[in-house]
């Protein structure tokens, strides 16, 4: 069991998906001078990064300079989570396509608290209420998937709401094969079938 | 849990058999079993039950509740209250699954009985679903789960227990506490 | 950019989501930790003009760079920690000898943490059940029967069963034997489970 994410404003140290969450890039603005880091832009050859230049910085990145007492460096809400955004999702949310936007729309949401935003107060409301707005679909649609393919389905979820997903239909999977007596069935690892698939596949490129 | 535990669990539950052999009672650690007279019903655990039926040692007397009428009015009920109906065994669905595998003609409507268990519990996972849908659009802290049965439980508990964690920790962004950063 | 280097190695573990060890990025880790070293020796330099000249404005740079060390820091040990969860799980899905393959994948401190976990798994699994022993590898599902039918899915050579019998695992054969002897060798690939 790899580590899980720690969804909402803290991460976890080791998950992998929170480290790829950390990536996502975010505009912002310098708002003091970068001595001797110029070479971090591509576009420049100045020695510096200049005050108020602006850059996209990963998540990481910015969340490690900001500082809410010092003007480092000043943040701009991804589109997805201003105004005109909030107000589509605020509409109907079953419609938007979560992974094309996201695809950490939650997650990101949750963590652009840190930036201390007049509009925090709404970005928190906004996430939670897609969220509940969206769960219908996503229940409806792990529970019932009867051993279909299901990707057509998880296509426009959100990676939490894909986790959510995969943890509906194990159980709905386990439950079938208990059903159809396959459950005492003893099966081959499914990570020596992998692998096995995987020489196969070597061997054929 | 996988289900096949559950199923395991299940098989603890007591059953009447009527054997064709006699022995006397034995002393087991999980409690003493017989003695077994031929003709006589006694009392043993299910997976005695199955053992002995697939040698041909006894004849299994289904639980009172594996009945169509009875059944009938379980799922009729079922299908009538918005909320679960108490369900007279906690294993309902494992042990008609055992016992109409392995001793089917020891029972009668065998068929219909498992329509019958496959309708109750049909309805009783949409209504199960239909609750987790409610407390999540009405941003319930916990779930009641009355009356539910531990197969029931098994099959959505990975789902209901991540979808009120997500809820929990999306709600908590609301009333923000600044945290460790990496 | 810094720290590319670092998600790289965490693509490569998140490409291969279900649980496979993909073989050891040395090269990678050592990249990450020059760029470290790197990183770590401007800042040095930076915190000393910083200090003797009074050069406070050089403290948004050294920040920005000991951002870029703590991340490369969390990338390399969120990568070992999670190579060590798969390698953790190998060890009840293949059993205590491992194809060459995967110990290939394996640096030196993996395989010797391989060996550790091994033992005290060990350890513990001989201070169970009284002095045989109870290896709890075994059985993950509850049993429906002592004996199984199973068929060979490749030639395995000779095996002995409990009562000292010896029979010969070829391709395509079919045997009733003890289950627990069976379970591994079926979750190796080398049997298969049959139900009638």
């Amino acid at each position: 069991m790899p580590v899980p994410p720690g969804i909402g404003m803290e991460e976890n140290y080791f998950s992998l998906d929170d480290i790829l969450l950390s990536h996502e890039r975010l505009p912002c603005k310098t708002e003091c001078s970068f001595p001797r880091l110029g070479f971090l832009e591509k576009s420049s050859d100045t020695r510096d990064i200049p005050e108020g230049s602006k850059m996209e910085m990963s998540l990481w990145l910015a969340k490690g300079l900001y500082e809410k007492k010092r003007r480092v460096l000043s943040v701009e809400l991804p589109k997805v989570y201003r105004e005109g955004w909030r107000t589509v999702f605020g509409a109907d949310p079953t419609v938007v396509d979560l992974h094309k936007m996201g695809p950490y729309y939650y997650g990101l949401g949750s963590q652009m608290l840190h930036f201390d935003s007049p509009e925090n107060t709404e970005i928190a409301q906004i996430v939670l209420q897609t969220f509940i707005g969206r769960f219908r679909r996503t229940m409806d649609s792990s529970q019932n998937a009867y051993n279909e393919d299901t990707s057509a389905l998880v296509e426009r979820l959100d990676c939490l709401e894909r986790s959510l997903f995969k943890a509906g239909q194990s159980g709905l999977n386990g439950f079938q094969q208990w059903e159809k007596g396959r459950s005492s069935h003893l099966t081959a690892s499914s990570l020596v079938i992998n692998y096995r698939k995987r020489k196969i596949t070597d061997l054929q490129a | 849990m996988d289900a096949a535990e559950v199923e395991f669990l299940a098989e603890k539950e007591i059953v009447k058999i009527i054997p064709n052999f006699s022995l006397d009672k034995i002393y087991l650690i999980g409690g003493d079993l017989g003695p077994f007279n031929p003709g006589l019903s006694v009392e043993v655990p299910v997976w005695l039950a199955l053992n002995l039926k697939q040698r041909h040692k006894c004849r299994i007397i289904p639980p009172e509740w594996m009945d169509t009428d009875k059944l009938e009015e379980i799922r009729d009920q079922e299908r009538k209250l918005d909320t679960f109906t108490p369900i007279p065994s906690l294993y309902y669905m494992e042990l008609t699954k055992l016992l109409l595998n392995h001793a089917a003609d020891n029972i009668p409507k065998a068929d219909e009985i498992r329509t019958l268990v496959k309708d109750i519990w049909d309805t009783r996972m949409a209504k199960l679903r239909l609750s987790a849908d409610s407390f999540i659009s009405q941003q319930e802290a916990h779930a009641q789960l009355d009356n539910l049965t531990l197969m029931e439980i098994n099959t959505t508990r990975s789902f209901l227990l991540d979808s009120l964690n997500y809820m929990y920790k999306l709600r908590s962004n609301l009333q923000p506490t600044r945290t460790l950063d990496y | 950019m810094f720290c590319e280097k670092a998600l790289e190695l965490i693509r490569e573990l998140q490409r291969m989501g279900d649980g496979q060890l993909p073989a050891f990025n040395e090269d990678g880790i050592r990249q990450v930790l020059e760029e470290m070293k790197a990183l770590y020796e401007q800042n040095q330099s930076d915190v000393n003009e910083a200090k003797t000249e009074g050069k406070s404005e050089l403290i948004p740079t050294i920040k920005f760079r000991h951002s870029c060390l703590l991340r490369n820091q969390r990338c390399s040990a969120a990568y070992l920690y999670d190579r060590l969860l798969r390698i953790r799980a190998l060890r009840w899905e293949y059993g205590s000898v491992l194809p060459t393959t995967i110990r290939f994948h394996m640096c030196a401190e993996e395989t010797e943490w391989f060996n550790q976990y091994k033992k005290s798994l060990a350890t513990y699994m001989r201070s169970l059940g009284g002095e045989e022993g109870l290896d709890i590898t075994q059985d993950m599902k509850p049993p429906k029967s002592l004996y199984i039918e199973v068929r060979c899915l490749k030639d395995h050579g000779e095996f002995e069963i409990d009562d000292g019998t010896v029979i010969l695992l070829k391709k395509n054969s079919q045997h009733f034997l003890p289950r627990w002897k069976c379970e591994q060798l079926i979750r190796q690939g080398i049997l298969e489970h049959v139900i009638s």
